[in-house]
């Protein structure tokens, strides 16, 4: 499989993982590992005074997966720049996961303040990888702004609906000229196949592989749904119609003999 | 009195503060090596911890990172 450029770091996988709701850290960890993923999404949140055994960073290698910590929980760009600053400090890196999510409901990112937040962390020197709606024309901002890639949902956070935003997606993925990371909503492999096969460059999958019966195995399903996806996309797709076309040749039929 | 809020909870201490930001979190048995914080909204990068005098009336955030998508 072709690797994948975003700012100027290489990677050799099209599959993001999310941390989020795995049923304990070892299981994470084997999952992060079965998914081949270079790319792992964290949260910073207060620690608990009253219970500080919750460190789980300690289970991530991070000398093989790039820690990408998002803003979730920011309502606005100010509360997103903030935290994007402390994860920087947290890190040591400036790579950041921007999501600006005011609506509890669905989740989804408020376009006027992502905009406004990758701005002002573009100019402070972030690698900024923006959370967004499918909106063609948001993404193209966000690119002119200087992101380093946009990500585009594609049915709302956890929801595991697949690509409910094809057509957005389609034109979004069109005209991008940095890679469309298709984020949120991909339950199945089929869906994260889907998403690489109309030419997304990767897709992040947190939920359906975390809540999964046996989210190892399911992140290997992941991981070979992905590399097939962008395979099929590499390899031109045969064109679809309405009518039949045989596959077998229309002439020598036994009737002819 | 000597009172520090961290993460948005007042704390009163009945002897004195923490001379520094890395007492304070000593005192707390929090792992310093997994933490950032903020002192009245500044960010104290981990190797200022221990530089970092505190007073009481100041409002301290201490975060980490937690599993998210």
């Amino acid at each position: 499989m072709d690797s994948l450029k975003i700012a100027d770091r290489i990677f050799n996988s099209r599959l993001l993982v999310g941390t989020g709701k795995f049923a304990s850290c070892r299981i994470m960890a084997e999952a992060l590992e079965a998914s081949g993923t270079e790319i792992v999404t964290v949260a910073l949140r207060r620690v608990d005074i009253e219970n500080k055994d919750d460190d789980m960073l300690s289970a991530i290698d991070r000398e093989r997966y790039l820690l990408l910590p998002n803003t979730s929980g920011a309502r606005t760009a100010d509360e997103a720049v903030r935290l994007s600053k402390l994860a920087r400090a947290a890190t040591g890196i400036n790579w950041v996961k921007l999501e600006v999510t005011p609506d509890p409901n669905y989740l989804l990112p408020d376009p006027v303040e992502t905009l406004k937040a990758a701005e002002i962390l573009i100019k402070d020197g972030f690698v900024v990888l923006p959370y967004i709606n499918a909106d063609p024309i948001l993404a193209r901002k966000l690119e002119d702004a200087g992101t380093a890639t946009v990500m585009p949902l594609a049915s709302p956070i956890g929801s595991n609906q697949g690509l409910k935003t094809r057509e957005a997606l389609e034109i979004i993925i069109e005209q991008a000229n940095v890679p469309v990371v298709v984020d949120a909503g991909l339950g199945l492999p089929s869906h994260a196949a889907d998403a690489m096969e109309i030419g997304a460059d990767a897709v992040l999958v947190n939920t359906a592989i975390a809540t999964a019966d046996d989210p190892v195995e399911m992140a290997r399903s992941f991981k070979l749904a992905v590399q097939a996806g962008r395979m099929a996309y590499n390899s031109g797709p045969a064109a679809a119609g309405k009518k039949a076309s045989a596959s077998s040749p229309l002439t020598g039929f036994l009737t002819d003999l | 009195m000597n009172v520090l809020k961290i993460n948005g909870t007042e704390k009163t201490f009945d002897s004195e503060l923490p001379d520094t930001l890395a007492a304070l979190l000593e005192q707390l048995s929090v792992n310093a090596e997994t933490v950032v914080a903020e002192v009245d909204g500044r960010i104290i990068e981990r190797s200022g911890f221990d530089k970092t005098e505190l007073h009481s009336g100041q409002a301290i955030e201490l975060v980490r990172f937690v599993p998210g998508g």
